[in-house]
């Protein structure tokens, strides 16, 4: 009996051991590393020296601020547009996908299996001034013919929506494929109807602000685009949204919104590739002047209080999160 | 995850970034391995670079050294690193012939790794760590950058070239080469490539080009590229002000950097690459770009479609010169091979070959005629061997001090709005 009842205790830490082993070794103690380098002085030809350099936190924090916000900006509209891209289709093929469940998730994840860098390179050739998509619509005069695609924050935000993706459709997925059927039946035996007039409000609130944001994000005139948001959003909430979904299979589908914008927003922010090919000296990214701070001007103090920065101000953000729409949600629906 | 796209990413924008896709796949390691096959099949050229041809060069060549030169097989091994593309490759792209062709007459086994891709990043991974604590490198040359071998000698991170024991270097260097700012004795670095910074444009689209005016033109908004490398980016801005890169003041450099925040401020720039406006112009996004010579000839020109036609050209006002450059990093340990090598490497014969394949500028004296008589295409081409003209509008940027590198570096990412 005795040994049973070590072994049952003891065997939770045994599996946790190589994975704390690998946190220890391939995070823990670079981050430790890093967290030193950024309180260093000195250059590479005198050699540096840990002297605590403490004001190197605000002064970074300061000048790089408008970099800060706007990668938080692209991050977040990033992460809202892959939800409401994400959101429709893993509805669809957790509710009507029948037999083709496995062959469309497949196509969810199937960007995956070429290379970040060349899907984000595929869209220069796609979106080029000429190219594919813009060349026809040119010549039809829909377009001027200085219009362009890349080279703009609005292609970095697209860039980012798109690679990630199939991060915010998957937990999305399988959150709404553990819904209970039967919960919705019953909903509608209540008399559970179509969601109106909140859902024409609800619905043209959130098309207005997000079409607004958008525009604002890349630094168009909002006006217009929060009409037309406000429209699309009014249609959608009369027709699409019902009481059902509402009251019961959107709030089961917390936990994958949770995980899936988490998954999304984190990797986002940080990312510095479609910022680096997509975008225009106007849109570079706090991924970027890390970069450039570490590679190219040889300041690892302030490259590293900048990852520093930016791990801090994500992890905060995610508990402010995880307060609002709460782990517990996480725990609780997942059940 | 984050650093594996890293590496791809940054391997895609190195401006050497592949001639031909094929040829990738000599990043095989163990050439020696494969060696007699190669040299024998592949290249006669390289094949008839025996010592006896070598060792008999080197003697006309510089009949003063009191060759001490190793005159036989030396044995043991060399650690090569370099960019990739940056060597001959043999036909069935599995050995480079001319690295076959040392090996066999030095008995030298070779292990050439294409491990750079930037220079600022392969500082970071292989050198700083093991130099900064005096213990030696993996590697026993090291191919960079003129600014980045100012770097490492004002570091002391460089072993001296015994040029007693390479009669070939620098007797076979061009005199532009010689005794550099940065390498006032010519025994740091020996230069492997060199290549020209100027004027990219699609010439159906934009006519005959020659003025560095093109990329302050209203007329290419949008169209227009610039490149993320500082030395180049503002040396052509200074040239275009009049200034002279090798010379370069403070108040130059703030002026050309004005310069070029102009035309980004004004968005006639549409983005500042490293080797990736080769893309940005054969899709036709861009049509005037500040270009490397290579490039536009090894990449852009064998792919040009019907309504292209890309050149390359040293402005009228001048364009800029950077080297590559062989170096031997501090506590090299098989330093006899690589000056063995480095000697081998400045013997036209020898050279002839690697230019052949690679297309830049050829710092070795003697390769044109070796080429002529093999290659007149090449040996006549006035982007591998430039015309005196050409030589003397190009200019060098200065070495800068630890201090100026830190500051003006900082200044020009500021402008790129990083």
């Amino acid at each position: 009996m005795a040994r049973f009842h070590l072994s049952r205790s003891t065997a939770p830490y045994l599996l946790l051991l190589p994975g704390l082993a690998w946190l220890l070794v391939f995070y823990v103690y670079p981050a430790i590393q890093m967290f030193l380098v950024s309180l260093w002085t000195g250059n590479i030809q005198d050699g540096y020296e840990l002297t605590f350099n403490w004001p190197i936190y605000p002064d970074a924090l300061g000048e790089y601020w408008p970099w800060i916000v706007r990668s938080v900006e692209y991050g977040g509209l990033a992460t809202i547009l892959a939800f409401l891209l994400g959101y429709p289709l893993a509805y669809t093929i957790a509710f009507r996908g029948g037999v083709y469940k496995n062959v469309l998730l497949f196509l969810v994840i199937a960007p995956f299996f070429t290379s970040f860098l060349l899907r984000t390179i595929s869209w220069k050739i796609i979106l080029a001034d000429s190219g594919i998509v813009l060349g026809p619509l040119k010549t039809a005069g829909l377009l001027p013919d200085d219009f362009r695609v890349l080279a703009t924050p609005a292609a970095v935000v697209a860039g980012i929506t798109y690679n990630f993706l199939p991060f915010m459709t998957l937990p999305l997925y399988v959150a709404l494929e553990k819904v209970d059927r039967r919960l919705i039946e019953a909903a509608e035996d209540l008399y559970a109807g179509p969601w109106r007039p909140g859902g024409t409000i609800a619905g043209a609130a959130i098309g207005g602000v997000v079409f607004a944001l958008v525009a604002l994000t890349l630094g168009a005139s909002p006006i217009e685009p929060a009409v037309a948001g406000a429209v699309v959003g009014g249609l959608i909430g009369t027709f699409l949204i019902s009481q059902a979904f509402l009251r019961v299979t959107l709030p089961l589908s917390l936990p994958g919104i949770f995980a899936g914008s988490l998954l999304t927003f984190i990797p986002a922010v940080g990312d510095f590739v479609n910022a680096e090919l997509l975008g225009d000296p106007g849109s570079a990214m706090i991924g970027n002047v890390i970069q450039a701070r570490f590679l190219k001007i040889t300041d690892y103090p302030t490259a590293s209080a900048l990852s520093f920065i930016l791990m801090a101000a994500i992890l905060v953000g995610v508990l402010v999160y995880a307060r609002l729409i709460g782990t517990e949600e996480l725990t609780g629906g997942a059940v | 995850m984050s650093e594996d796209k890293r590496t791809v990413f940054e391997r895609s924008i190195d401006r050497r970034r592949f001639l031909q896709g094929s040829a990738l796949a000599g990043f095989s390691a163990f050439l020696a391995a494969c060696g007699a096959k190669g040299a024998a099949s592949n290249s006669p050229a390289a094949a008839s670079a025996a010592p006896v041809a070598s060792a008999s060069a080197s003697a006309a060549a510089s009949p003063s050294a009191s060759a001490v030169a190793p005159s036989g097989p030396i044995g043991g091994e060399l650690n090569f690193a370099n960019w990739p593309g940056y060597i001959d490759v043999s036909d069935d792209g599995d050995s480079h012939p001319t690295l076959d062709a040392f090996t066999k007459a030095w008995d030298v086994k070779v292990n050439y790794q294409e491990s750079i891709d930037d220079n600022e990043k392969f500082f970071t991974s292989d050198l700083q760590g093991p130099l900064s604590q005096n213990l030696p490198t993996a590697w026993d040359i090291i191919v960079v950058t003129d600014w980045m071998v100012a770097r490492l000698a004002r570091l002391g991170w460089l072993e001296k070239i015994d040029t007693s024991t390479t009669p070939n270097f620098p007797a076979n260097l061009q005199p532009q080469y010689q005794g550099r700012t940065f390498d006032p004795d010519t025994n740091l670095a020996a230069p492997w490539q060199s290549g020209m910074t100027g004027l990219g444009f699609d010439q159906k689209k934009t006519g005959k080009l020659d003025s560095l005016d093109a990329f302050w033109d209203a007329k290419y908004k949008g169209k227009l590229t610039y490149l993320t490398e500082m030395r180049d980016t503002v040396g052509l801005a200074a040239i275009k002000l009049g200034f002279d890169p090798a010379k370069i003041t403070k108040d130059q450099f703030d002026q050309s950097l004005a310069e070029i925040d102009k035309a980004i401020k004004g968005k006639l720039v549409r983005q500042l690459t490293g080797n990736s406006y080769v893309d940005i112009m054969a899709s036709g996004d861009a049509i005037v770009a500040m270009a490397w010579s290579g490039d536009v000839l090894g990449l852009l020109v064998p792919d040009q479609k019907k309504d292209q036609d890309f050149q390359f050209a040293v402005a009228k006002e001048g364009g800029m010169l950077w080297t590559d450059n062989m170096c031997l990093p501090k506590g090299v340990k098989n330093k006899k091979q690589a000056e063995a090598w480095i000697n081998f490497y400045y013997d036209p014969k020898n050279a002839a070959p690697v230019e052949a394949y690679v297309n830049y500028v050829c710092p070795v004296k003697g390769a044109a005629e070796e080429l002529k008589a093999k290659d007149p295409d090449i040996a006549n081409n006035p982007l591998i061997f430039p015309p005196e003209d050409v030589v003397a509008r190009l200019h060098q940027f200065r070495a800068l001090d630890a201090t100026e590198e830190k500051d003006w570096s900082e200044a020009f990412s500021k402008v790129l709005g990083l």
